[in-house]
């Protein structure tokens, strides 16, 4: 079975949310997006839930065949999404560490990321929220370590409200631009959240 | 700056480094505030890292800015 969600001209997230319905029904998705932000959130949902995705960008939009791959079928839902010894997540809710000084706060903050480049474990993901979201764009005093991190197989989400609201949406340097339905997802998902 | 030798100024606080940080940005010299690395000190502190080959260079900006440090050790 087959099945096809035309999602151009659909804000986020509803092109994840309804390429996830659909794949609820359907072993073969082919989800029509218009945009990149939507293809990667789209593209990051699917092969999450263990699909293959292959894309094509043609004239009137960027059609994205999903599969389900044998046994990930249940993984598309939120209940098969969080093992006992999930993924450990950092999220990063302000461009200052703890409160207080500002001054200060960037310092630590710059200070914490070149530490997390010499410690184990590593974060599988790092989630950037609110004012957090200043720093993965063009400028960001972390921006280098951020890049090592990314380099070393870390996902960096940053949240598209997040950026939209600071206006800084066309400077991301590093990482995705995600949205609530991927973060939450990511969250409810993991096996430990550590939120600064 | 990987696979360099570096070398870090150790500051008498946060203020200083900043300082520093800035003095030699504008001096074109490469630096990064860091925490003060484990074997130099237990202390929750930050210093500033530069190669060792600008070692001489810096200490001489930060002398002529008047800053005053604890010290510039090999990391």
């Amino acid at each position: 079975m087959s099945a096809v969600v035309d999602a151009r001209g659909l804000a986020c997230p509803q092109p994840v949310i309804r390429t996830r319905a659909a794949l609820q029904t359907h072993d073969a998705v082919t989800t029509v997006v218009d945009n990149a932000t939507s293809q990667q959130n789209v593209t990051r949902m699917a092969e999450k839930a263990g699909c293959t995705v292959t894309a094509e960008t043609r004239e009137d939009g960027i059609y994205l065949d999903i599969r389900k791959q044998g046994t990930a079928v249940q993984a598309a839902g939120p209940a098969a999404a969080a093992p006992a010894a999930g993924p450990l997540v950092l999220t990063i809710p302000s461009e200052f560490m703890g409160c207080g000084d500002e001054v200060l706060g960037e310092i630590l903050i710059r200070a914490f990321f070149h530490t997390l480049g010499e410690v184990q474990p590593l974060p599988d993901t790092i989630v950037f929220l609110n004012s957090g979201v200043k720093l993965v764009v063009t400028g960001s005093p972390v921006l280098d370590d951020l890049r090592a991190l990314c380099d070393q197989g870390i996902s960096i989400l940053a949240c598209g409200t997040c950026l939209g609201h600071y206006g800084i949406k066309d400077q991301v340097a590093v990482g995705e631009i995600s949205n609530m339905y991927s973060i939450a997802e990511t969250l409810l998902g993991a096996g430990k959240v550590i939120s600064l | 700056m990987n696979g360099e030798s570096y070398a870090v100024i150790l500051v008498y606080s946060t203020s200083h480094a900043m300082r520093i940080e800035k003095l030699l940005a504008e001096q074109g010299i490469a630096c990064k505030m860091i925490p003060v690395p484990r074997q130099i000190s237990s202390d929750c502190g930050v210093c500033i890292r530069i190669l060792r080959a600008d070692v001489a260079a810096a200490r001489t900006s930060v002398d002529a800015a008047n800053i005053q440090v604890q010290g510039i050790a090999e990391v």
